[in-house]
Protein backbone atom coordinates (compact mmCIF):
# COMPACT_ATOMS: atom_id res chain seq x y z
CA UNK A 1 0.00 0.00 0.00
CA UNK A 2 1.27 3.48 -0.77
CA UNK A 3 1.37 6.11 1.95
CA UNK A 4 -1.62 7.83 0.39
CA UNK A 5 -3.61 4.60 0.40
CA UNK A 6 -2.71 4.01 4.05
CA UNK A 7 -3.68 7.61 4.87
CA UNK A 8 -7.04 7.20 3.15
CA UNK A 9 -7.61 3.86 4.87
CA UNK A 10 -6.97 5.44 8.29
CA UNK A 11 -9.83 7.89 7.64
CA UNK A 12 -12.26 5.45 6.04
CA UNK A 13 -11.76 2.79 8.73
CA UNK A 14 -11.87 5.22 11.67
CA UNK A 15 -14.83 7.30 10.53
CA UNK A 16 -16.59 4.76 8.29
CA UNK A 17 -16.83 7.26 5.43
CA UNK A 18 -16.49 6.81 1.69
CA UNK A 19 -13.18 7.71 0.11
CA UNK A 20 -14.98 10.15 -2.19
CA UNK A 21 -15.97 12.28 0.84
CA UNK A 22 -12.42 12.74 2.08
CA UNK A 23 -10.93 15.46 -0.12
CA UNK A 24 -12.85 18.29 1.55
CA UNK A 25 -13.38 16.64 4.93
CA UNK A 26 -12.71 18.86 7.93
CA UNK A 27 -12.69 18.31 11.69
CA UNK A 28 -16.25 18.23 13.03
CA UNK A 29 -17.81 18.09 9.54
CA UNK A 30 -19.18 14.68 10.44
CA UNK A 31 -20.34 13.28 13.78
CA UNK A 32 -17.61 10.62 13.77
CA UNK A 33 -14.80 13.22 13.58
CA UNK A 34 -15.41 14.81 16.97
CA UNK A 35 -12.81 15.16 19.71
CA UNK A 36 -12.97 11.44 20.51
CA UNK A 37 -12.83 10.46 16.85
CA UNK A 38 -9.82 12.75 16.53
CA UNK A 39 -7.98 10.78 19.23
CA UNK A 40 -8.75 7.53 17.41
CA UNK A 41 -7.53 8.95 14.10
CA UNK A 42 -4.29 10.28 15.59
CA UNK A 43 -3.59 6.92 17.28
CA UNK A 44 -4.20 5.07 14.01
CA UNK A 45 -1.98 7.44 12.01
CA UNK A 46 0.85 7.24 14.54
CA UNK A 47 0.70 3.47 14.44
CA UNK A 48 0.30 3.20 10.68
CA UNK A 49 3.32 5.35 9.96
CA UNK A 50 5.35 4.52 13.08
CA UNK A 51 5.59 8.16 14.15
CA UNK A 52 5.05 10.23 17.31
CA UNK A 53 3.21 13.42 16.55
CA UNK A 54 3.80 16.63 18.47
CA UNK A 55 0.86 17.96 20.43
CA UNK A 56 0.81 21.12 18.27
CA UNK A 57 0.48 19.02 15.13
CA UNK A 58 -2.30 16.98 16.69
CA UNK A 59 -4.18 20.19 17.48
CA UNK A 60 -3.59 21.70 14.04
CA UNK A 61 -4.66 18.53 12.23
CA UNK A 62 -7.94 20.14 11.16
CA UNK A 63 -8.72 18.52 7.81
CA UNK A 64 -7.84 15.67 5.49
CA UNK A 65 -5.82 18.10 3.38
CA UNK A 66 -3.99 19.84 6.25
CA UNK A 67 -3.12 16.42 7.64
CA UNK A 68 -1.18 15.56 4.51
CA UNK A 69 1.03 18.62 5.01
CA UNK A 70 1.52 17.82 8.69
CA UNK A 71 2.53 14.23 7.99
CA UNK A 72 5.07 15.45 5.45
CA UNK A 73 6.97 16.91 8.43
CA UNK A 74 7.39 13.33 9.66
CA UNK A 75 8.73 12.24 6.28
CA UNK A 76 5.43 10.65 5.36
CA UNK A 77 5.14 11.86 1.79
CA UNK A 78 2.09 11.34 -0.36
CA UNK A 79 2.01 12.01 -4.04
CA UNK B 1 7.96 -16.13 45.16
CA UNK B 2 5.00 -14.95 47.18
CA UNK B 3 1.90 -17.03 47.18
CA UNK B 4 -1.43 -15.43 47.93
CA UNK B 5 -4.30 -17.49 49.24
CA UNK B 6 -7.55 -17.17 47.37
CA UNK B 7 -10.06 -14.79 48.88
CA UNK B 8 -13.78 -14.27 48.28
CA UNK B 9 -13.41 -11.70 45.52
CA UNK B 10 -14.84 -11.41 42.02
CA UNK B 11 -12.08 -11.52 39.41
CA UNK B 12 -12.90 -9.11 36.60
CA UNK B 13 -9.79 -9.60 34.49
CA UNK B 14 -6.46 -11.38 34.75
CA UNK B 15 -5.71 -14.33 37.02
CA UNK B 16 -7.10 -15.40 40.38
CA UNK B 17 -5.22 -14.40 43.52
CA UNK B 18 -4.06 -17.97 44.06
CA UNK B 19 -2.59 -18.08 40.55
CA UNK B 20 -0.84 -14.71 40.77
CA UNK B 21 2.89 -14.97 39.98
CA UNK B 22 4.32 -11.70 41.19
CA UNK B 23 7.58 -11.67 39.25
CA UNK B 24 8.61 -8.08 38.63
CA UNK B 25 9.61 -6.63 35.27
CA UNK B 26 11.75 -3.61 34.39
CA UNK B 27 9.83 -0.34 33.80
CA UNK B 28 8.20 -0.12 30.38
CA UNK B 29 8.85 -3.81 29.73
CA UNK B 30 7.90 -4.84 26.19
CA UNK B 31 5.22 -7.24 27.53
CA UNK B 32 3.59 -4.49 29.58
CA UNK B 33 3.71 -1.99 26.74
CA UNK B 34 2.34 -4.57 24.29
CA UNK B 35 -0.62 -5.23 26.57
CA UNK B 36 -1.38 -1.55 27.18
CA UNK B 37 -1.13 -0.61 23.53
CA UNK B 38 -3.37 -3.54 22.54
CA UNK B 39 -5.83 -2.36 25.21
CA UNK B 40 -5.65 1.16 23.77
CA UNK B 41 -6.30 -0.09 20.26
CA UNK B 42 -9.27 -2.26 21.22
CA UNK B 43 -10.86 0.54 23.21
CA UNK B 44 -10.39 3.14 20.48
CA UNK B 45 -11.86 0.74 17.90
CA UNK B 46 -15.13 0.32 19.82
CA UNK B 47 -18.06 2.06 18.12
CA UNK B 48 -19.51 3.09 21.51
CA UNK B 49 -16.30 4.82 22.65
CA UNK B 50 -17.61 8.21 21.48
CA UNK B 51 -20.10 8.24 24.33
CA UNK B 52 -17.22 8.00 26.82
CA UNK B 53 -14.55 10.67 26.32
CA UNK B 54 -12.85 9.60 29.55
CA UNK B 55 -12.33 6.07 28.25
CA UNK B 56 -11.11 7.47 24.94
CA UNK B 57 -8.65 9.70 26.80
CA UNK B 58 -7.32 6.72 28.73
CA UNK B 59 -6.98 4.66 25.54
CA UNK B 60 -5.29 7.58 23.81
CA UNK B 61 -2.89 7.95 26.73
CA UNK B 62 -1.94 4.25 26.34
CA UNK B 63 -1.17 4.57 22.64
CA UNK B 64 2.28 3.35 21.56
CA UNK B 65 3.72 6.78 20.71
CA UNK B 66 2.87 8.18 24.16
CA UNK B 67 4.29 5.20 26.06
CA UNK B 68 7.47 5.38 23.98
CA UNK B 69 7.82 9.06 24.89
CA UNK B 70 7.28 8.37 28.60
CA UNK B 71 9.84 5.56 28.47
CA UNK B 72 12.40 7.93 26.98
CA UNK B 73 11.62 10.55 29.62
CA UNK B 74 12.29 8.01 32.39
CA UNK B 75 15.78 7.56 30.98
CA UNK B 76 18.02 4.65 31.89
CA UNK B 77 20.68 6.14 34.18
CA UNK B 78 19.91 3.42 36.70
CA UNK B 79 18.89 -0.19 36.47
CA UNK B 80 15.33 -0.41 37.72
CA UNK B 81 12.60 -2.98 38.26
CA UNK B 82 9.16 -3.12 39.82
CA UNK B 83 8.97 -3.35 43.61
CA UNK B 84 6.89 -6.54 43.46
CA UNK B 85 3.18 -6.55 44.20
CA UNK B 86 1.30 -3.29 43.85
CA UNK B 87 -2.09 -3.09 45.52
CA UNK B 88 -4.41 -0.45 44.10
CA UNK B 89 -7.42 0.73 46.06
CA UNK B 90 -9.13 2.78 43.37
CA UNK B 91 -11.72 5.49 43.97
CA UNK B 92 -15.37 5.61 42.98
CA UNK B 93 -15.48 9.29 42.00
CA UNK B 94 -13.51 8.98 38.74
CA UNK B 95 -14.73 6.06 36.59
CA UNK B 96 -11.49 5.17 34.76
CA UNK B 97 -9.08 6.03 37.56
CA UNK B 98 -8.49 2.35 38.35
CA UNK B 99 -7.27 1.81 34.79
CA UNK B 100 -4.66 4.57 35.07
CA UNK B 101 -3.57 3.32 38.48
CA UNK B 102 -3.18 -0.18 37.04
CA UNK B 103 -1.27 1.14 34.01
CA UNK B 104 1.15 3.09 36.26
CA UNK B 105 1.82 -0.03 38.34
CA UNK B 106 2.31 -2.15 35.26
CA UNK B 107 4.61 0.35 33.54
CA UNK B 108 6.72 0.53 36.70
CA UNK B 109 7.16 -3.26 36.40
CA UNK B 110 4.92 -4.53 39.17
CA UNK B 111 2.46 -7.34 39.54
CA UNK B 112 -0.84 -5.63 40.28
CA UNK B 113 -3.88 -6.33 42.39
CA UNK B 114 -6.44 -3.70 41.47
CA UNK B 115 -9.57 -3.29 43.51
CA UNK B 116 -12.19 -1.81 41.22
CA UNK B 117 -15.06 -0.05 42.96
CA UNK B 118 -18.38 -1.87 42.68
CA UNK B 119 -20.33 1.30 42.06
CA UNK B 120 -18.72 2.48 38.85
CA UNK B 121 -20.75 3.49 35.79
CA UNK B 122 -20.93 1.68 32.44
CA UNK B 123 -17.63 2.90 31.03
CA UNK B 124 -15.69 1.00 33.70
CA UNK B 125 -17.29 -2.23 32.45
CA UNK B 126 -16.12 -1.47 28.92
CA UNK B 127 -12.56 -0.89 30.09
CA UNK B 128 -12.62 -4.10 32.17
CA UNK B 129 -14.21 -6.19 29.41
CA UNK B 130 -11.47 -5.30 26.94
CA UNK B 131 -8.78 -5.99 29.53
CA UNK B 132 -10.35 -9.36 30.27
CA UNK B 133 -10.51 -10.19 26.58
CA UNK B 134 -6.81 -9.44 26.09
CA UNK B 135 -5.64 -11.11 29.27
CA UNK B 136 -7.43 -14.30 28.18
CA UNK B 137 -5.23 -14.45 25.08
CA UNK B 138 -1.99 -16.44 25.05
CA UNK B 139 -0.11 -13.41 23.65
CA UNK B 140 -0.52 -11.63 26.98
CA UNK B 141 0.01 -14.70 29.18
CA UNK B 142 2.94 -13.20 31.10
CA UNK B 143 0.94 -10.08 31.94
CA UNK B 144 -2.16 -12.13 32.82
CA UNK B 145 -0.11 -14.25 35.24
CA UNK B 146 0.94 -11.23 37.28
CA UNK B 147 -2.17 -9.07 37.29
CA UNK B 148 -5.67 -9.23 38.62
CA UNK B 149 -8.50 -6.74 38.49
CA UNK B 150 -11.01 -7.64 41.12
CA UNK B 151 -13.98 -6.37 43.02
CA UNK B 152 -15.44 -7.02 46.45
CA UNK B 153 -17.82 -5.24 48.78
CA UNK B 154 -16.07 -3.17 51.41
CA UNK B 155 -14.33 -5.75 53.58
CA UNK B 156 -11.46 -4.90 55.89
CA UNK B 157 -10.39 -8.50 56.26
CA UNK B 158 -9.76 -8.88 52.53
CA UNK B 159 -8.08 -5.48 52.23
CA UNK B 160 -5.83 -6.33 55.18
CA UNK B 161 -4.77 -9.63 53.69
CA UNK B 162 -4.01 -7.97 50.36
CA UNK B 163 -2.15 -5.16 52.13
CA UNK B 164 -0.02 -7.73 53.94
CA UNK B 165 1.41 -9.03 50.64
CA UNK B 166 1.84 -5.62 48.99
CA UNK B 167 5.24 -4.05 48.27
CA UNK B 168 3.59 -0.84 47.22
CA UNK B 169 0.07 0.46 47.77
CA UNK B 170 -1.64 3.11 45.69
CA UNK B 171 -4.42 4.40 47.87
CA UNK B 172 -7.04 6.64 46.31
CA UNK B 173 -9.86 8.02 48.37
CA UNK B 174 -11.10 10.55 50.87
CA UNK B 175 -9.00 11.47 53.90
CA UNK B 176 -10.93 9.11 56.16
CA UNK B 177 -10.53 6.17 53.78
CA UNK B 178 -6.80 6.83 53.49
CA UNK B 179 -6.39 7.10 57.23
CA UNK B 180 -8.28 3.85 57.67
CA UNK B 181 -6.19 2.02 55.05
CA UNK B 182 -2.95 3.42 56.46
CA UNK B 183 -3.67 1.77 59.80
CA UNK B 184 -3.58 -1.70 58.24
CA UNK B 185 -0.31 -3.54 58.79
CA UNK B 186 1.98 -3.76 55.79
CA UNK B 187 5.42 -5.26 55.25
CA UNK B 188 8.31 -3.13 56.58
CA UNK B 189 9.48 -2.30 53.03
CA UNK B 190 6.05 -1.47 51.66
CA UNK B 191 5.74 1.98 50.10
CA UNK B 192 2.39 3.75 50.40
CA UNK B 193 1.44 6.38 47.87
CA UNK B 194 -1.74 8.04 49.04
CA UNK B 195 -4.00 10.23 46.96
CA UNK B 196 -6.22 11.87 49.51
CA UNK B 197 -8.74 14.72 49.20
CA UNK B 198 -7.25 17.58 47.25
CA UNK B 199 -8.45 21.04 46.30
CA UNK B 200 -7.89 22.74 42.97
CA UNK B 201 -8.31 26.22 41.57
CA UNK B 202 -8.03 28.30 38.43
CA UNK B 203 -6.24 31.55 37.63
CA UNK B 204 -7.61 33.70 34.80
CA UNK B 205 -6.04 36.85 33.41
CA UNK B 206 -8.82 39.35 32.74
CA UNK B 207 -6.90 41.16 29.96
CA UNK B 208 -6.19 37.81 28.27
CA UNK B 209 -9.87 36.85 28.43
CA UNK B 210 -10.85 40.27 27.02
CA UNK B 211 -8.31 40.09 24.22
CA UNK B 212 -8.96 36.47 23.25
CA UNK B 213 -10.32 36.03 19.74
CA UNK B 214 -13.66 34.26 19.59
CA UNK B 215 -12.01 30.95 18.67
CA UNK B 216 -9.62 31.17 21.65
CA UNK B 217 -12.48 32.14 23.95
CA UNK B 218 -14.48 29.16 22.71
CA UNK B 219 -11.49 26.87 23.35
CA UNK B 220 -11.14 28.32 26.86
CA UNK B 221 -14.81 27.61 27.55
CA UNK B 222 -14.51 24.04 26.24
CA UNK B 223 -11.38 23.48 28.32
CA UNK B 224 -13.02 24.84 31.46
CA UNK B 225 -16.11 22.74 30.76
CA UNK B 226 -13.98 19.59 30.50
CA UNK B 227 -12.09 20.44 33.70
CA UNK B 228 -15.28 20.95 35.67
CA UNK B 229 -18.35 19.30 34.21
CA UNK B 230 -17.10 15.98 32.80
CA UNK B 231 -16.88 14.65 36.36
CA UNK B 232 -19.43 16.98 38.00
CA UNK B 233 -16.62 18.89 39.75
CA UNK B 234 -15.92 15.76 41.83
CA UNK B 235 -12.36 15.19 40.64
CA UNK B 236 -9.55 16.39 42.91
CA UNK B 237 -8.12 18.41 40.05
CA UNK B 238 -11.37 20.17 39.08
CA UNK B 239 -11.28 23.86 40.04
CA UNK B 240 -13.62 25.29 42.68
CA UNK B 241 -12.10 28.71 43.05
CA UNK B 242 -11.30 31.24 40.34
CA UNK B 243 -8.62 33.85 40.97
CA UNK B 244 -8.85 36.75 38.56
CA UNK B 245 -6.02 39.11 37.69
CA UNK B 246 -6.57 42.62 36.35
CA UNK B 247 -8.16 45.89 37.43
CA UNK B 248 -11.69 45.79 38.86
CA UNK B 249 -13.08 47.11 35.55
CA UNK B 250 -11.14 44.57 33.50
CA UNK B 251 -12.21 41.70 35.74
CA UNK B 252 -15.86 42.71 35.62
CA UNK B 253 -15.80 42.90 31.83
CA UNK B 254 -13.84 39.64 31.52
CA UNK B 255 -16.25 37.86 33.84
CA UNK B 256 -19.17 38.87 31.61
CA UNK B 257 -17.32 37.63 28.52
CA UNK B 258 -16.10 34.38 30.08
CA UNK B 259 -19.36 33.37 31.75
CA UNK B 260 -21.41 34.28 28.68
CA UNK B 261 -19.20 31.94 26.67
CA UNK B 262 -19.68 29.26 29.34
CA UNK B 263 -23.45 29.74 29.33
CA UNK B 264 -23.55 29.45 25.54
CA UNK B 265 -21.54 26.23 25.71
CA UNK B 266 -23.58 24.77 28.56
CA UNK B 267 -26.77 25.41 26.59
CA UNK B 268 -25.50 23.07 23.86
CA UNK B 269 -25.00 20.30 26.43
CA UNK B 270 -28.68 19.89 27.26
CA UNK B 271 -30.46 20.19 30.57
CA UNK B 272 -28.62 19.16 33.71
CA UNK B 273 -30.53 17.10 36.29
CA UNK B 274 -32.78 19.10 38.64
CA UNK B 275 -31.10 17.51 41.64
CA UNK B 276 -27.85 19.26 40.66
CA UNK B 277 -29.56 22.66 40.77
CA UNK B 278 -31.04 21.83 44.17
CA UNK B 279 -27.63 20.73 45.43
CA UNK B 280 -26.07 24.02 44.28
CA UNK B 281 -28.88 26.13 45.71
CA UNK B 282 -28.62 24.36 49.07
CA UNK B 283 -24.88 24.88 49.00
CA UNK B 284 -25.38 28.55 48.20
CA UNK B 285 -27.58 28.91 51.29
CA UNK B 286 -24.98 27.09 53.38
CA UNK B 287 -22.29 29.37 51.98
CA UNK B 288 -24.33 32.48 52.79
CA UNK B 289 -24.50 31.36 56.41
CA UNK B 290 -20.96 30.10 56.79
CA UNK B 291 -18.70 32.21 54.56
CA UNK B 292 -18.24 35.78 55.69
CA UNK B 293 -18.66 38.36 52.94
CA UNK B 294 -19.99 35.90 50.37
CA UNK B 295 -22.02 37.61 47.63
CA UNK B 296 -23.98 35.53 45.14
CA UNK B 297 -23.61 36.69 41.55
CA UNK B 298 -26.94 36.49 39.69
CA UNK B 299 -26.82 34.06 36.78
CA UNK B 300 -29.22 33.41 33.93
CA UNK B 301 -30.11 29.86 35.02
CA UNK B 302 -29.13 27.04 37.34
CA UNK B 303 -26.23 25.65 35.37
CA UNK B 304 -23.56 27.68 37.16
CA UNK B 305 -23.59 29.19 40.64
CA UNK B 306 -21.07 31.93 41.40
CA UNK B 307 -20.08 33.51 44.68
CA UNK B 308 -17.92 36.64 44.80
CA UNK B 309 -15.53 37.24 47.68
CA UNK B 310 -13.36 40.27 48.39
CA UNK B 311 -11.22 38.27 50.74
CA UNK B 312 -10.76 34.51 50.81
CA UNK B 313 -11.30 32.78 54.14
CA UNK B 314 -8.52 30.41 55.10
CA UNK B 315 -10.81 27.42 55.00
CA UNK B 316 -12.26 28.10 51.53
CA UNK B 317 -11.35 24.53 50.50
CA UNK B 318 -13.93 23.25 52.97
CA UNK B 319 -16.70 25.11 51.15
CA UNK B 320 -16.38 23.43 47.79
CA UNK B 321 -19.55 22.79 45.84
CA UNK B 322 -20.34 20.43 43.01
CA UNK B 323 -21.93 20.44 39.53
CA UNK B 324 -20.67 23.95 38.71
CA UNK B 325 -20.28 26.01 41.89
CA UNK B 326 -17.50 28.60 41.99
CA UNK B 327 -15.98 31.19 44.27
CA UNK B 328 -14.36 34.16 42.53
CA UNK B 329 -12.00 36.81 43.80
CA UNK B 330 -9.34 39.20 42.52
CA UNK B 331 -5.80 38.26 43.50
CA UNK B 332 -3.32 40.27 41.48
CA UNK B 333 -0.15 39.49 43.40
CA UNK B 334 -1.36 36.08 44.59
CA UNK B 335 -1.14 37.37 48.15
CA UNK B 336 -4.49 35.79 48.98
CA UNK B 337 -3.46 32.45 47.56
CA UNK B 338 -0.15 32.55 49.42
CA UNK B 339 -2.00 33.28 52.64
CA UNK B 340 -4.44 30.35 52.43
CA UNK B 341 -2.59 27.66 50.47
CA UNK B 342 -1.87 24.40 52.31
CA UNK B 343 -0.92 20.81 51.54
CA UNK B 344 -4.45 20.10 50.33
CA UNK B 345 -4.01 22.30 47.24
CA UNK B 346 -3.25 20.28 44.12
CA UNK B 347 -3.88 21.68 40.63
CA UNK B 348 -3.73 25.29 39.51
CA UNK B 349 -5.13 25.73 36.00
CA UNK B 350 -4.36 28.98 34.24
CA UNK B 351 -5.21 31.08 31.21
CA UNK B 352 -3.21 34.08 30.06
CA UNK B 353 -0.52 33.52 32.69
CA UNK B 354 2.63 31.45 32.13
CA UNK B 355 2.41 28.09 33.94
CA UNK B 356 6.18 27.95 34.44
CA UNK B 357 6.22 31.35 36.11
CA UNK B 358 3.45 30.23 38.46
CA UNK B 359 5.26 26.96 39.24
CA UNK B 360 8.37 28.97 40.08
CA UNK B 361 6.32 31.14 42.44
CA UNK B 362 5.21 27.96 44.26
CA UNK B 363 8.84 26.96 44.75
CA UNK B 364 10.37 30.38 45.46
CA UNK B 365 7.73 31.23 48.06
CA UNK B 366 7.99 27.77 49.60
CA UNK B 367 4.25 27.22 49.31
CA UNK B 368 2.94 24.23 51.26
CA UNK B 369 0.73 23.07 48.39
CA UNK B 370 0.09 23.06 44.61
CA UNK B 371 1.72 20.16 42.79
CA UNK B 372 0.62 20.99 39.31
CA UNK B 373 0.20 24.09 37.16
CA UNK B 374 -1.40 23.40 33.78
CA UNK B 375 -3.41 25.33 31.18
CA UNK B 376 -7.21 25.39 31.52
CA UNK B 377 -8.51 22.22 29.86
CA UNK B 378 -5.78 19.95 31.20
CA UNK B 379 -7.00 19.60 34.79
CA UNK B 380 -8.09 15.99 34.37
CA UNK B 381 -5.08 14.86 32.31
CA UNK B 382 -3.68 12.36 34.76
CA UNK B 383 -0.17 11.07 34.09
CA UNK B 384 2.85 9.30 35.55
CA UNK B 385 3.65 12.47 37.51
CA UNK B 386 0.66 12.95 39.80
CA UNK B 387 0.01 14.62 43.14
CA UNK B 388 3.68 15.58 43.22
CA UNK B 389 4.88 11.98 42.88
CA UNK B 390 6.87 10.45 40.05
CA UNK B 391 4.85 7.24 40.09
CA UNK B 392 7.11 5.12 37.90
CA UNK B 393 10.17 5.93 40.03
CA UNK B 394 8.26 5.58 43.30
CA UNK B 395 6.80 2.22 42.32
CA UNK B 396 10.08 0.73 41.11
CA UNK B 397 13.36 0.02 42.87
CA UNK B 398 16.92 0.72 41.79
CA UNK B 399 19.42 -2.10 41.46
CA UNK B 400 22.60 -0.15 42.14
CA UNK B 401 26.18 -0.93 41.12
CA UNK B 402 29.38 0.93 41.87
Amino acid sequence: MSNLEKYVAAFTSTFLVEESALANLKYQDIAAWDSVGHMSLMAVLEETFGIEMDIDDIIEFSSFEVGRTILAKYNVTMK
Amino acid sequence: MKHIADLPVRVIAGCSLADLRPKALPPYAPEAVAFLTAWSKQLLARPDIRAYPDVASFAYWCRPANLARLHRELGCQQLRMGRGVALHIAPANVPVNFAYSFAFGLLAGNANIVRVSESLPAQADIVCAEANDLLSQADHGRIASMNTLLSYPRNDDITQRLSAVADVRLLWGGDQTIEHLRRMPVSPRCVDIAFADRYSLCLLSAPAVLMAESKALQALAVGFYNDVFLLDQNACSSPHLILWQGTVQEVEAAQVRFWNAMQALLHTKGQSPGIHAVDKYTHLCRTAIQVKGAKATPTADNRVFRVALDELPENIAEHRGRFGFFFETIDNDLAQLRRIVNTRYQTLTCFGVDAHVLAEIVVSHGLAGIDRVVPVGKALDIGVIWDGYDLIRNMSRIVATQ
